[in-house]
């Protein structure tokens, strides 16, 4: 009788994996996992001379670029690989990432000749180790193009707690810009790229940052997170080739919106100082995520509040629904929208005296990404899944395309920007 | 201004903490789901030009080195 029991508890659960299987990818993990224990298990207890790997292997490659209406594109090839342990709770993260920008833009300024090709390589590692409940993660990541290397290192400490339906976060972050100058007249102390040598010129930007978060799970199927940032930036972030037109002030106050290259060289003063901002910021962000899942789809929501000592306060909202169309494709539509206000300091046209003594505003900036501006996105993209009849997602080829339209609302030479960024993504579990 | 952001959190976390039910280990399986994971967003090259574009940074990792957009 008893022997009869346990045959039909035992179908019974057979038969309730079989349907889950069919039912729910994400079960099917669980249960492939339960399957590799059990499987590593028997190993271990037959062949004890012989180590199971219990590792995930997972690479990524690629292509993205970027192309908008003021003459920037941006080429990003770029590779990630990972090794997780399950059972030990130790995992590796690796990235490289290069971007090549080609430019002739009267917006972007970044060498001081008028059309450049630049370069930028840049890579990060991280390491995690989360045995039970407690983990920590160390990061670090590097930057570097003719003239601008960067390096951040950071650590994050995170805390499981009530069966992991809750986990608390917390990171410090500290990173070290050098950020320099090409294109200018050949010396002694330019590099073969024509850039001066870091030792020569150079702008020391140090930034620290603090993060405290909390992931909560809301329900069967949601999911929350909610991250607050403080940073702290100090050092001159001053563009070196940035030069800020300036007016007398009668002429200042009728320059349009998107004065054009024209208008600006017929009305400006003779003077055109460089950029000069601030040497030091404070920056808050809170960012709140939440992930439902559907019966058939996800819902993944984003929004973002920012403030700095800039007075720059921004709102980004970003929104992605995963909707799968049967086992090896799925669709998503994706928007976002952005919206931010000016720092204290922004003019559309700055206002100096007459030579020599000028009397030039102490803050001044061309950089449009400071002034008041918003941003619409909207696009999507498609996952088919490559894997075998048993587990499509093992592999993973993704397309994605967004549209980006920016409304600059107080600026000189453009008032809007039209971009278009895509991307084709292999993903593959080793 | 900060003040408000913090109270913003605050609100935000003990109105989220209240709203939300214990899920027992067994019952997350749309939890478990690919597309429920962080890992699913934006490549390295759209948060590259988010990141150059948007006046505005946070919600990301603590180890960032700089955007290199001088």
């Amino acid at each position: 009788m008893r022997g009869l029991v346990w045959a039909l508890v035992a179908t019974t659960f057979v038969a309730q994996a079989a349907l889950a299987e069919d039912e729910n990818p994400a079960d099917q993990s669980v249960a492939r996992k339960d399957r590799g224990e059990q499987l590593g298990a028997e190993r271990t207890a037959h062949t004890e001379t012989r180590l199971d790997d219990s590792s995930e292997k997972r690479a990524s490659l690629e292509t993205a670029v970027y192309a908008d209406s003021d003459n920037v594109t941006v080429f990003t090839p770029s590779l990630a690989a990972s090794i997780t342990n399950v059972l030990q709770g130790a995992s590796l993260r690796g990235q490289y990432v290069v971007d090549v920008v080609s430019a002739a833009s009267a917006d972007v300024v970044s060498t001081a000749s008028p059309r450049w090709t630049e370069v930028r390589h840049a890579g990060s590692l991280e390491a995690t180790y989360k045995p039970r409940t407690f983990g920590i993660t160390l990061a670090g990541s590097l930057s570097s193009e003719p003239d601008y290397f960067s390096f951040g290192v950071g650590t994050e400490m995170t805390l499981d707690l009530n069966e992991k339906n809750t986990t608390l976060e917390a990171g410090f972050g500290f990173g070290h810009d050098d950020v320099g100058r090409c294109g200018a007249e050949s010396s002694a102390a330019a590099t073969p790229n024509n850039c001066t040598s870091f030792g020569v010129f150079s702008r020391v930007v140090n930034r620290t940052s603090f993060n405290l978060g909390i992931t909560q799970i809301l329900g069967k199927a949601t999911t929350g997170v909610l991250v607050a940032d403080i940073g702290l930036e100090s050092g001159d972030q001053s563009k070196p080739y940035r030069y800020v037109p300036m007016f007398s002030s009668d002429v200042a106050a009728s320059a349009p919106n998107g004065a054009s290259f024209a208008w600006v060289t017929a009305n400006r003063l003779p003077e055109r100082p460089l950029e000069q901002t601030p040497l030091s910021k404070r920056r808050v962000a809170v960012t709140g995520r939440l992930a439902h899942r559907f019966e058939g789809s996800t819902l993944r929501l984003e929004e973002r509040v920012y403030g700095d000592t800039w007075a720059l306060f921004a709102s980004t909202t970003d929104a992605r629904w995963i909707i799968d169309l049967g086992k090896r494709v799925a669709l998503w539509p994706h928007a976002r929208f952005h919206g931010q206000s000016a720092v204290s300091f922004w003019k559309r046209a700055y206002v100096s005296g007459a030579a020599p003594g000028w009397d030039l505003p102490v803050f001044r900036t061309g950089d449009r990404e400071l002034g008041p501006l918003w941003t619409v996105t909207g696009g999507g993209g498609l996952y088919f899944y490559l894997g075998g009849a048993s587990d499509p997602q093992k592999a993973r080829l993704s397309v994605q395309v967004d549209g980006m339209y920016t409304s600059f609302l107080d600026d000189l030479y453009i008032s809007s920007r039209s971009g278009l960024i895509s991307s084709l993504t292999l993903e593959v579990e080793l | 201004m900060t003040k408000i952001l913090f109270a913003a959190v605050l609100f935000a976390l003990t109105a989220s903490l209240g709203a939300c039910t214990h899920v027992a280990p067994y019952e997350r399986g749309k939890l478990a789901h690919p597309t429920m994971t962080d890992a699913i967003g934006d490549g390295p090259a759209a948060e590259h030009v988010y990141a150059v574009h948007e006046g505005a940074v946070g919600g990301g990792s603590v180890a960032e080195s700089g955007c290199g957009c001088n």
